[in-house]
């Protein structure tokens, strides 16, 4: 449009009466005087209700009738109504930035009993309106492509939901595993608490649906070296290491049998062997066994290719190598797990260097039938246990461990009772406890029933005095601690807090996504957004954001899922915040003031033109880099100097 | 002699403080009519000169409300206009302006009653201050 014609275009002032609600207070009378004295109020139109269909309808044939080019709405709160006049007036062709509320609702009428004053606040409130769109610059809905494939870091039960749920929607989806098949920490237990699920049958058929979804792409054994980008177009770089057996492999296990080399199984917790060919369980996805180079014959000094000869499908291929993916994705799920909390550093507690003392991560594959023992719990001299302790908290809530509660695992020591005495019925369990934390009614009544069956649970005031020693010759361990009488037992089980895993920190420093002090992805909102990260279009599902357990992982990667489709639309663009900041390059003095100042890295540096720059893209409009830009080279679209300026003007010289 | 009513500036956040002042008004809670209302995206949004400028327009007072600490919907803009906000409370005398007569505070957008609350003591301080005087520099430099 031509400068000439915005020029004539008119300043409409729409007064709501709010039925009542505000002409009670307000004296229309009086603001309609006042405002044909401001020579900028070509018209001031009331309204009973503006946001009634009448109200609407009148609102519009104003602006079109007589040639409106701004607006103040004196109404309700913009909280409420902003968009509904904004979008009304973009109807009319009229800007949105041209569309300014003056609340002289709920904070003026509403809080202003005398209605002389009242009045006169009203007068101030439009006055700071009809300033600030004086100077007013118009502001553009903008939209930007975007992909709608989806990356998952994680194939745990968090990660391979969200990916069959994107799948499902025909979403493609990479799933991104650092070891060499998925099922993550879920699959190492054997029942699942409270419901005493069994894990592997829960497990098993969502691993059969991932290994056949054709939208779902596995990558195994893979390291991301970096991330870069923004909702909507994220770049990942992927290694994917070879695993020396081609994917025809469907793991007969034929080579297990012949390859001569013996180590400790990392899926075992070190405490079953596995071959230097292997698979971490029966059924992985995928299928193919992997060649651990470091101890493999072949690679070592060329000695042996056993596995070669026995393997039926021709599959091992020891020239396999490194591949380097680059991968686009709109949207990036972590979902990164945790890592059992390490008691090793509290000697007190005897493991490893007492016998029959085992963390709960161990627990739990000793009592496996993926286990290395198939299930069976059996003391060192090969006995059959007749008692055990279950140590709460052990490394937990102490500042030189894990310095808080994880809130899942009084849940799991519980379980590790009623485990044990579904394997020998007649065991004594002795819970020792000082808080007890029960997340849902089930977990709690899970707590009371194992109870009423036998478990004894045993307060003790400070867990960090746990004592465990061997009583000899006898074999007992001996458990002590501050305020209980002690107690002896065959084995003890040292229940471990959660903590996140050393690569969370990686992929946090890749994206910018902020970790909290325990190293927990920071959401973005607490209660609003819990699964959204501080990088827009960066999700956590699972431990990633906190210790959750199964069926909360599983609810937070379905939340991602739903957040992502309603997002991510093939073909159709996305939205760009309205309220972005922009940086003047000819102003702009390079100091960087503004790149420590932004919440989101919206802003980076250019090397060649030395200047900061705003990426829209990533920018949410809090406009903080402008407060902090020391050469006001940065404007804040819609919350410019200028416009809050005038807005100050207006308000104290009505 | 007539009585002096002040008027105060307050910059409201519009995700906390702002709704905060929203809900006084749907309570009906009422405060004094001199808390005259600039709204910004987010408190670290407000340049400390705007304070300034405030001022030198003719506020005898200045409020700045954010979201509580971890409450920011722009993750941490409160804390950097609490810093701010700080080391200009510190500046001000020097401008002539006793600090009291900047306030900087959290509402979140449940605390209608805080909200009225620090509205009103503000005006009963910087009323009992009596009208800001500024001169010299302030008046015609350092502001926007």
């Amino acid at each position: 449009m031509p400068e000439e014609s915005k020029k004539n275009k008119k300043t409409v002032l729409f007064l709501c009466k709010c039925s009542s609600n505000i002409s009670d207070t307000v004296d229309f009378e009086e603001i309609k005087k006042w405002a044909k004295k401001q020579g900028d109020i070509d018209i001031a139109a009331v309204s009973n209700l503006l946001c009634s269909p009448d109200g609407k309808k009148f609102y519009t044939e104003i602006l079109k009738s007589r040639d409106a080019g701004k607006v103040i709405v004196a109404a309700c709160s913009p909280r409420l109504h902003e968009k509904t006049f904004r979008g009304l007036a973009e109807e009319c062709g009229i800007n949105l930035g041209m569309v300014q509320m003056a609340n002289i609702r709920e904070q003026c009428a509403w809080v202003t009993p005398d209605k002389t004053e009242a009045t006169e606040k009203a007068k101030s409130i439009i006055n700071s309106a009809l300033n600030r769109l004086g100077r007013s610059k118009e502001i553009f809905r903008r939209t930007m492509k975007a992909e709608a494939d989806v990356i998952v870091i994680g194939g745990g039960i968090a990660g391979m939901e969200a990916a069959r749920t994107l799948s499902r929607a025909g979403r493609k989806v990479r799933l991104i595993e650092k070891n060499i098949s998925l099922g993550g920490s879920v699959m190492k237990s054997e029942d699942l608490a409270p419901g005493m699920e069994c894990s592997p049958c829960l497990m098993a058929p969502i691993l059969a649906e991932i290994r056949d979804d054709k939208n779902i792409d596995v990558i195994t054994k893979a390291e991301i070296t970096e991330i870069t980008g923004f909702f909507g177009n994220f770049t990942m770089k992927v290694k994917k290491r070879p695993r020396y057996v081609e994917e025809n492999c469907i793991s007969c296990e034929e080579c297990f049998k012949v390859c001569p080399v013996s180590v400790d199984s990392e899926f075992h917790e070190g405490l079953g062997k596995r071959k230097a060919i292997y698979s971490l369980f029966p059924g992985s996805v995928p299928a193919a066994a992997v060649i651990d180079r470091e101890h493999c014959l072949h690679f070592t000094d060329n000695s042996c290719s056993a596995c070669v000869a026995a393997c039926p499908f021709g599959s091992i291929n020891f020239s396999q190598e490194e591949e380097l993916l680059s991968i686009r994705a709109g949207a990036i799920v972590v979902a990164t797990g945790f890592t059992a909390g390490d008691v090793s550093r509290f000697s007190q507690l005897g493991h490893k260097s007492l016998d029959n003392v085992i963390t709960s991560p161990e627990f739990e594959i000793l009592s496996g039938t993926n286990g290395p023992t198939g299930g069976r719990i059996l003391l060192k001299n090969g006995k059959e246990p007749q008692s055990a302790a279950v140590i709460h908290c052990a490394g937990s809530i102490r500042d030189d461990g894990i310095p808080y509660c994880s809130g899942i695992c009084c849940t799991h020591a519980v379980k590790a009772g009623v485990m044990l005495r579904k394997k020998y019925p007649s065991i004594r369990i002795i819970n020792i406890h000082n808080d007890l934390v029960f997340g849902t009614p089930r977990e709690f009544a899970f707590y009371r029933e194992a109870g009423a069956n036998g478990t004894e649970f045993v307060k003790c005031s400070d867990l960090a005095s746990i004592k465990i020693s061997a009583l000899s010759p006898a074999g007992l361990l001996k458990i002590e601690g501050d305020g209980i009488t002690a107690v002896e037992a065959d084995m003890a089980v040292l229940v471990t807090g959660f903590m996140p895993p050393e690569s969370a920190a990686d992929i946090a420093s890749m994206t910018g996504a902020e970790l909290d002090i325990n190293g927990y992805f920071i959401p973005d909102h607490e209660l609003l957004n819990a699964t959204g990260t501080g990088l827009d279009g960066i999700y956590t599902a699972g431990c990633a954001s906190s210790p959750l357990n199964a069926s909360a992982s599983v609810v937070q990667a379905r939340a991602v899922s739903g957040d992502i489709l309603s997002r991510l639309i093939p073909g159709k663009e996305i939205e760009l915040e309205l309220y972005t900041s922009v940086i003047d390059r000819e102003k702009c003095a390079g100091c960087r003031l503004c790149i420590s100042s932004c919440p989101y890295r919206a802003i980076y540096f250019d090397h060649d033109t030395k200047v900061s720059v705003i990426n829209e893209s990533i920018c949410r409009g809090c406009g903080t880099c402008a407060a902090a830009c020391p050469g006001g080279a940065i404007e804040a679209n819609h919350f410019s100097d200028e416009e809050i300026c005038a807005e100050i003007e207006g308000i104290l010289h009505d | 002699m007539t009585e002096f009513k002040p008027k105060i500036i307050a910059f409201l956040c519009s995700w906390c403080s702002y709704a905060g002042a929203d809900k006084a008004g749907g309570q009906k809670l009422r405060y004094p009519a001199n808390i005259l209302v600039v709204r910004v995206m987010c408190t670290g949004r407000v340049d400390p000169r705007f304070v300034l400028k405030a001022f030198r327009e003719g506020a005898d007072g200045v409020m700045v409300l954010g979201c509580h600490t971890g409450d920011c919907h722009y993750r941490n803009g409160n804390m950097k206009a609490m810093k701010r906000m700080r080391l200009l409370s510190r500046m001000l005398p020097q401008f002539g302006i006793v600090k009291e007569r900047l306030m900087f505070n959290r509402v979140s957008g449940g605390e209608s009653e805080l909200f009225q609350k620090l509205a009103t003591e503000m005006t009963e301080n910087i009323t009992l201050m009596g009208p800001l005087k500024i001169e010299g520099f302030v008046k015609t430099e350092g502001a926007l």
